[in-house]
């Protein structure tokens, strides 16, 4: 599996030879194998999913999900989970609104008062699992209510239209060069990731709480500080999500978002990042999102109904899933 | 009682990767007598316990029981052929009442499946009676004392109509006045015609409740005799052997009184853990703190690490008074600790050699706020050619590591960092000896260098090996300070079982 050990590398006297060369390669790249894999073989039965304009449009679809996933999966690196992010984009997404209904000029404001929000909920979540010592699983769900009432609370049940400023409409429905403006932030933002986690302290740290968590303390490592700093992340990513969503869409609403957790961590677990903690890689993640989006686009370009699509989609999570681990299994035995 | 044989083994030899646990070992175990094996740890006694139980399967070697050969390895066949074994540590349901823990696993049930309970009492009563145990059948197990548990245990084991009864240092968790208790127990049972190995490196109660003894030293052979025949210097003499106290350089120890106080302890306190400690660590010094198990050692030293905390007294450190709350106090301040259980607590087993050298000393890798893989790869390779760890790949990861050198790198860990003081808890358990000595080697050589060392250790022949001074606890208190050279095994022992000097 992958580890900050890349930085580390001294010598590769283990592996030598085409042979191991090869499964080298496949046990890292198995992931990027399966995404070719699919992408042919919907190419095969309907080429126009081929075409540049579709795959640009995969990626498009990828990047909300993408978005929350690369920075959930520090999260899930340190053995938690954060299944509060779905609700949090309704949030962010409704505050900015709010601020633009009352104001179209407040731009700048708008947008961070969306991520403070989404910090809140974050350093919330945060101080529960680290300085109190509750279950993620249960502190996280609890903030899956907690916001979507709040966000109810504030907004209604009704759509909040955002018809200005064009700055603001730009982020999530903006091209440069033909490019949609998400894909930018997606890569950047997991660009930022990638490079916390391989050149930082709170990288290795997020990886040595996820391997041994009592020795990360024993070695004064600040395991509570940064296991709150995950969750801030990982709300954050949703707070930037639920604008890029609002500003997509040109509304906001409270029941934005709804069950968006389960794609992003699905994202993360395709990708190969391991729910036990400890292994696994923001890139992975990026992998994950694209992943998923392929196959949800394959199928509706397939013209496959939704509740077989719903099926479809498990079915090959799963298989990519099990698929990865083995290609992975194999590549690492010699 | 006439000496029929119950179990012979014969020849056994376990070899795990490059350590030879157990090297043509054989034993026989005679009807109503009991058999001490004695040996420090790592002699091969815990290996030899879990090829008779079947745990593990021996490289070579028989076991035969009642005569007849048995097929190693299977712990079911071990229990059929009536062998059952007490552990240290109670293996029973706290919640679940004497009877059900006794029949744990076959409980006499009519036809459906159900539990017959009268049934089940009668014959438990019947069982107690029969060997003299006195238990209440519906006492919850996690209420009885710790004798008690072992009488549960005992019973657990006769009901399983055993004919041999392994016990694994079954006075490490009790008291002295409960210890003589559990030796009327085992006599009953040799009167009932059981044969017992009694597993044990505490040399009274060897003598005491022994009529045969054997002696394992780095898994060989090394004596086996009636315990008449012995005396406590004898059975010193082959459990420690000499090749290891000449390996070690030795200090003068009584000049390292005179040297500074790096760290005073004082009248540190933790409700219901320990109380009253005080001592004080010398400049250049190895101080080794020694006692039985529950003698709350570790939770001693964790607290100085800031670990788990004191609740109250003070701690001195180069003569300023310092509060410890979290381990990231006791870093800064220059103390390391490498805590006993290496598995949960020391390394980062999937990270690599490299990675778990500098998880300590973060700050010397990084440069501009990056991680600086130049400098980490530096630092990595300086402490594994230091520490001797082979194999000396950066990127090899820990868990492929034998046990010494999983422990040389954690000792580098520590040596990377500004460590000022060292504190290491039970460092050399599982380990070979030759590594054993290198580890002796390496704790001396940074004492010299002024760096005072603080050792947790049950293990007398290491305590008596690299102890400057050795203080011995007992149930959370001081029951002895000794120098090194002005002390006997017999007086640490007297003192670890609570009698104050």
């Amino acid at each position: 599996m992958d580890s900050p050990t890349s930085s580390l590398r001294i010598s590769d006297q283990s592996r030598r030879g085409f042979a191991a060369l090869a499964r080298k390669i496949i046990g890292q790249y198995g992931l990027l194998i399966i995404l070719f894999i699919i992408t042919f073989a919907f190419s095969l039965l309907r080429p126009a999913f081929w075409s540049i304009n579709n795959q640009i449009n995969i990626v498009f679809a990828s990047s909300l999900i993408g978005i929350m996933a690369v920075c959930s999966t520090f999260v899930v690196l340190t053995r938690g989970i954060d299944i509060s992010v779905g609700s949090t984009v309704a949030l962010s997404g409704l505050v900015a609104a709010l601020i633009l209904e009352s104001d179209g000029t407040l731009f700048i404001p708008s947008i961070l008062a969306g991520l403070a929000a989404s910090a809140v909920v974050g350093l919330a979540n945060g101080l529960a699992i680290s300085y109190l010592g509750l279950p993620p699983i249960v502190v996280t769900l609890a903030a899956l209510t907690i916001v979507r009432g709040v966000a109810l609370l504030i907004g209604g049940s009704i759509l909040h239209l955002i018809r200005e400023p064009a700055e603001f409409l730009f982020i999530g429905g903006g091209r440069v060069l033909g490019v949609p403006f998400p894909i930018f932030i997606f890569f950047a933002i997991a660009a930022l990731m990638l490079f916390i986690q391989v050149r930082t302290q709170l990288g290795l740290t997020v990886f040595a709480i996820g391997v041994n968590e009592r020795a990360a303390t024993l070695c004064g490592l600040p395991v509570r500080f940064v296991k709150l700093l995950v969750y801030l992340i990982s709300s954050l990513g949703a707070g930037i999500a639920g604008i890029v969503l609002a500003s997509q869409v040109s509304t906001a609403s409270a029941n934005y978002g709804n069950a968006l957790e389960l794609d992003v961590i699905a994202a993360i677990v395709v990708g190969g990042t391991s729910l036990n903690g400890g292994q696994g890689s923001v890139h992975r993640s990026v992998l994950g999102a694209l992943l998923i989006a392929a196959v949800n686009n394959g199928l509706s370009i397939l013209n496959v109904s939704t509740d077989q699509q719903l099926i479809a989609k498990g079915a090959i999570i799963v298989i990519a899933i099990v698929l990865g681990y083995w290609l992975q299994e194999w590549s690492e035995r010699l | 009682m006439e000496d029929s044989v119950v179990l012979r083994a014969d020849s056994l030899s376990k070899r795990y990767g490059a350590v030879q646990a157990l090297k043509n070992v054989s034993i026989t175990l005679y009807a109503g007598q009991t058999h001490a094996l004695v040996g420090s740890n790592g002699a091969g006694k815990s290996t030899l316990v879990k090829i008779l139980t079947g745990a593990v399967v021996p490289d070579s070697g028989t076991i035969e029981i009642n005569g007849k050969p048995m097929p190693v390895g299977d712990p079911r066949t071990a229990l059929d052929a009536g062998i059952a074994c007490i552990y240290q540590w109670p293996n029973l349901v706290a919640e679940l009442s004497v009877a059900d823990n006794i029949m744990l696993g076959h409980h006499p049930t009519n036809a459906f499946g159900i539990v017959n309970r009268k049934v089940q009492r009668r014959w438990v009563r019947n069982l107690l009676e029969k060997h003299n145990l006195q238990l209440d059948l519906d006492a919850p197990v996690g209420s009885l004392s710790s004798v008690q548990q072992k009488e549960v245990e005992i019973a657990k084991a006769l009901s399983l109509d055993a004919s041999v009864i392994l016990m694994d240092e079954p006075t490490a968790a009790l008291s002295h006045s409960e210890v003589e208790k559990l030796f009327r127990s085992i006599e009953q049972l040799c009167q009932q015609g059981v044969a017992v190995l009694y597993i044990s490196h505490i040399l009274d109660e060897i003598f005491r409740v022994a009529q045969r003894v054997t002696v394992l030293r780095d898994g060989q052979l090394r004596l086996s005799a009636a315990a008449a025949d012995l005396t406590k210097a004898s059975l010193v003499d082959a459990m420690l052997g000499r090749e290891l106290s000449s390996e070690v350089g030795q200090a003068k120890p009584q000049d390292q009184v005179d040297r500074p106080v790096v760290l005073e302890c004082r009248n540190l306190n933790k409700e219901g853990v320990f109380s009253n400690i005080s001592f004080k660590v010398h400049e250049g010094e190895i101080l080794c703190i020694t006692g039985l198990v529950g003698a709350k050692r570790s939770e001693l030293v964790r607290a100085i690490f800031g670990a788990d905390p004191a609740d109250g007294g003070e701690l001195w450190l180069w003569g300023k008074q310092v509060r410890i709350r979290h381990p990231l106090d006791a870093i800064r301040l220059g103390i390391g600790f490498v805590p006993e259980d290496r598995h949960q607590d020391g390394l980062f087993m999937q990270l690599s050699i490299g990675l778990n050298t500098i998880m300590s000393s973060l700050n010397r890798v990084t440069k501009a706020g990056l991680l600086h893989p130049g400098l980490m790869r530096i630092a990595a390779d300086e402490q594994i050619g230091k520490m001797e760890i082979v194999p000396a790949i950066a990127d090899y990861p820990v868990k492929n590591l034998s046990g010494g050198n999983q422990q040389k790198v954690q000792l580098g860990r520590w040596l990377m960092g500004n460590t000022r003081l060292l504190i290491l808890d039970e460092p050399t358990v599982g380990i070979d000896i030759g590594t054993k000595a290198s580890i002796y080697r390496l704790l001396r050589d940074l004492a010299s260098n002024g760096t005072p060392v603080i050792v947790v250790s049950s293990d007398i022949e290491e305590v008596l090996t690299i102890a400057d001074r050795i203080i011995v606890m007992a149930d959370g208190h001081i029951t002895g300070t000794y120098v090194r050279g002005f002390v006997t095994q017999e007086q640490i022992l007297a003192a670890a079982s609570g009698e104050m000097n």
